[in-house]
C-alpha cells in the first residue's frame, strides 16, 4: 500500500476533517493536532499528516509533497493552482461578500475595497465592469471602512457576527465556501486507487 | 526597479555543468531511441511570426514571449515544437513522402506568472508521425513515449489516454449541446469533480443518466467506457474497438498496467482530435509530457492528413530521475616553465587514449589545494620523467 501524506490546515478545519476520517473508519491516532509537530504519522493507515496554514496547502499539494489536502474554496479561488478538486466536503460552510457601512454608496469614481482576497475582489468587480482599487490587508479587514480607508470590503462570512459588531452590513454575496479535497494531478494518477477508494468512503460520510 | 547584476529575466535559468551533464545524457538516451524507430531529427528557427504559429499553437495568449522585427511585425519565441513541424511537414519537400516521421530535441518559451522560479524556457523531446491516421500509428507515438521513460530511469511510470472525439460524441449523447460540452470539457482538464457535480445540476441530463454522466470521470480501463457507447452510432463503435485493440496490443507489448484509460481525460491543448495522452512519474509532481492525434493543425497548412506526436519535458524529465553519479575520471597535469613541453605531450597522449585531461599552468593557481581535490588522478609537470 503505497504512502499517502496529507497537507491539512491547522485549527478547526482540521478537527472536522479529523472526525470524517475517523468517522470513514480510518484508523488515526487520538491528539493528532496537540502538539507543535508538523508532519504526523499515522501509521496503522500509512498516512502522513503535514500540518499547514490554511493558504499554504494548495501550494503544497500542486508541487506533489502532498498527496492530497484539505483546502477552503476561497483559497482554491484566490490561487489559482493547478490541483484536481475531488470531493466536497460540505464542512467550514462559510461565504465570500462584499460588506460596508450601511446606507452608503460606493465612490463613484474609484471606489476602494479592502480585502484579503485581492484576487477575488478583482475578478468579481471586473466582472460587473466596475473599476476599483483593490487593497491588500492580512487581517482585521473590518476596519478598513470604519477608519475611512476603503468604501467596501472583501471577507468570509461565516456567523455576520463580526460584521455586526463592528456596525457593517453585507452587501452582495460572491461565492459559497466549502472545504475541498484537493490532489496534486500526478499523485491522483500513481496512487488513483487508494485516492478514489478515499473519496468514495468520505462522500457516504458527507452525504449521510 | 534597478536589476540587480545577478539577475535573469523572470523564470530563465543558468544550467550549471551538473544538470548541463545529466541533460546531455538525457538527450543522448532519448534522441538516440527516437532515430532506432526510424525518426528524423530536425531543428525549427527560435523565432516565429506571431500571426502563424504564435496563433496555431494553442497556447495561452499571454504565456507567449512578444517582439517586434525590424518591419514592426510581430514574432514570438517559439512556445512549442509541434506546430513549426507541421508547417516543415506540409512544405512542398516532405509532403510526397507521407508518412514522415520527424524528431526534434528543442528549447521552447513560455512566460510564467506565478512564482519567481518556474521555468520559462525548457527543453522538450518528442516526434510527430505525420500522414498515418491508423491506430497502428497512436501505438508506435505511445510506445515510444514509454520507451523513453524507461530508458531514462522514471520510476512508477504511467500513461493516461482518452479520446477527445469519442468524448465529444459521449457528451453530445447526454443532450450537451456544444457549448455545453466544452464547459463540462474544461472542468475534466482540471479533474474538478465538485465543478461537474455542480455543473450537472443545471445541465439538461435526465435523473437517471446523471449517475452515468459523472462516473465518466472514473474509467480506468477500455471495457468501463463500453457503458457509454452508443450501439447506433457507427463512429463511436469504431472508434470503441480500436481503443480495445490499443488496449490489446499495450498488454501484448507489457505496457499494459501502466496505462490508466480516462475517458474524461482532456487536454488544454486546443488542436488534439483523437486519442491523447499525458505521462507521469514518481519524483515529479507535474506532468512529464503529453501527446496525442491532431489532425486539425493540418488542415491549417492545407493538408488533409492525419497527425500524432508527444513531447517530454526535459526538466522534468530531470526531477523524476534519479541522477545517477556518473563520476568520469579526469586527470590534471600541473605544468611549469620546465615541463610545459612534457606535459602537453603527455596529455595529448592521454587525450588520444580517450582519457579526460586538464592542462594547468600550476603558478597561476592561487589555491592549490582545493583545485587538485576536484580531480581523480593528479600528475605534476616535474615527475614526468624526461625520456
Amino acid at each position: 500500500m503505497d504512502e499517502l501524506t496529507i497537507a491539512m490546515p491547522k485549527g478547526r478545519i482540521f478537527e472536522e476533517a479529523y472526525e470524517l476520517l475517523v468517522g470513514a473508519g480510518y484508523d488515526l491516532p487520538k491528539e493528532l493536532d496537540d502538539s507543535r509537530k508538523l508532519i504526523v504519522e499515522a501509521p496503522n493507515e500509512k498516512f502522513r499528516f503535514i500540518l499547514a496554514k490554511p493558504m499554504d496547502v494548495p501550494t503544497y499539494v500542486e508541487h506533489g509533497v502532498a498527496d492530497i489536502g484539505i483546502a477552503g474554496k476561497d483559497v482554491l479561488l484566490e490561487h489559482d493552482r493547478d490541483v484536481h478538486e475531488l470531493l466536497d466536503l460540505g464542512i467550514s460552510a462559510c461565504y465570500i461578500a462584499t460588506a460596508g457601512l450601511p446606507n452608503t454608496e460606493m465612490d463613484e469614481v474609484t471606489p476602494r475595497i479592502a480585502t484579503k482576497y485581492p484576487a477575488v475582489a478583482s475578478h468579481y468587480y471586473r466582472s460587473k465592469g466596475e473599476q476599483v482599487e483593490i487593497i491588500e490587508l492580512n487581517g482585521s479587514i473590518e476596519l478598513a471602512p470604519l477608519i475611512g480607508l476603503s468604501d467596501r470590503i472583501v471577507d468570509i462570512v461565516s456567523t455576520g457576527r463580526t460584521l455586526k459588531d463592528n456596525g457593517l452590513v453585507e452587501y452582495e454575496k460572491i461565492a459559497d465556501i466549502t472545504s475541498r479535497l484537493i490532489a496534486n494531478p500526478v499523485s491522483y494518477r500513481l496512487k488513483q486507487q487508494r485516492i478514489t477508494e478515499l473519496v468514495d468512503k468520505l462522500r457516504e460520510q458527507v452525504e449521510k | 526597479m534597478t536589476i540587480e547584476m545577478f539577475e535573469k529575466p523572470l523564470g530563465m535559468r543558468d544550467d550549471f555543468p551538473v544538470i548541463a551533464k545529466q541533460k546531455a545524457n538525457l538527450r543522448k538516451q532519448g534522441t538516440e531511441l527516437i532515430e532506432q524507430a526510424g525518426y528524423e531529427l530536425l531543428q525549427t528557427p527560435t523565432l516565429e511570426y506571431y500571426e502563424t504559429i504564435g496563433r496555431i499553437s494553442a497556447i495561452s495568449d499571454d504565456a507567449l514571449f512578444k517582439l517586434l522585427d525590424s518591419q514592426g511585425k510581430t514574432l514570438v519565441l517559439r512556445p512549442d515544437m509541434t506546430s513549426p513541424i507541421a508547417r516543415v511537414a506540409a512544405s512542398k519537400l516532405l509532403r510526397e513522402k507521407m508518412p514522415i516521421r520527424l524528431g526534434y530535441y528543442s528549447n521552447v518559451f513560455r512566460a510564467q506568472k506565478r512564482e519567481g522560479g518556474r521555468p520559462a524556457e525548457f527543453e522538450q523531446m518528442g516526434v510527430e508521425l505525420i500522414g498515418d491516421d491508423s491506430l497502428y500509428a497512436d501505438a508506435e507515438v505511445i510506445s515510444l513515449a514509454w520507451d523513453i521513460l524507461k530508458q531514462v530511469g522514471v520510476g512508477s511510470a504511467r500513461i493516461v489516454v482518452g479520446h477527445t472525439r469519442l468524448l465529444e460524441l459521449i457528451l453530445a449523447d447526454f443532450g450537451l449541446d456544444s457549448e455545453q460540452s466544452s464547459k463540462v470539457r474544461e472542468l475534466f482538464v482540471a479533474k474538478n469533480g465538485v465543478g461537474v457535480e455542480q455543473l450537472s445540476r443545471e445541465l439538461p441530463i435526465s435523473s437517471n443518466k446523471l449517475a452515468s454522466f459523472l462516473a465518466l470521470m472514473q474509467a480506468t480501463t477500455v471495457a468501463d467506457w463500453k457503458q457509454w457507447i452508443n450501439n447506433g452510432n457507427e463512429e463511436q463503435i469504431k472508434l470503441y474497438h480500436d481503443m480495445e485493440r490499443l488496449e490489446e496490443l499495450f498488454k501484448r507489448n507489457g505496457l499494459g498496467d501502466a496505462i490508466t484509460f480516462d475517458i474524461s481525460f482532456s487536454s488544454h491543448m486546443t488542436y488534439y482530435t483523437g486519442l491523447v495522452f499525458e505521462c507521469y512519474g514518481a519524483g515529479s509532481g507535474f506532468p512529464l509530457g503529453s501527446g496525442g492525434r491532431y489532425d486539425g493543425l493540418m488542415e491549417q497548412f492545407g493538408l488533409q492528413v492525419g497527425a500524432t506526436g508527444f513531447g517530454l519535458r526535459v526538466d522534468r524529465l530531470l526531477e523524476s530521475v534519479s541522477p545517477e553519479k556518473i563520476e568520469e575520471p579526469q586527470t590534471l597535469i600541473l605544468f611549469d616553465e620546465q615541463s610545459e613541453q612534457r606535459a602537453f605531450e603527455k596529455a595529448q597522449q592521454m587525450r588520444a587514449s580517450g582519457k579526460r585531461v586538464t592542462l594547468q599552468y600550476a603558478p597561476a593557481v592561487q589555491a592549490l589545494e582545493p583545485f587538485t581535490d576536484l580531480f581523480t588522478e593528479v600528475i605534476r609537470g616535474e615527475a614526468l620523467d624526461n625520456g
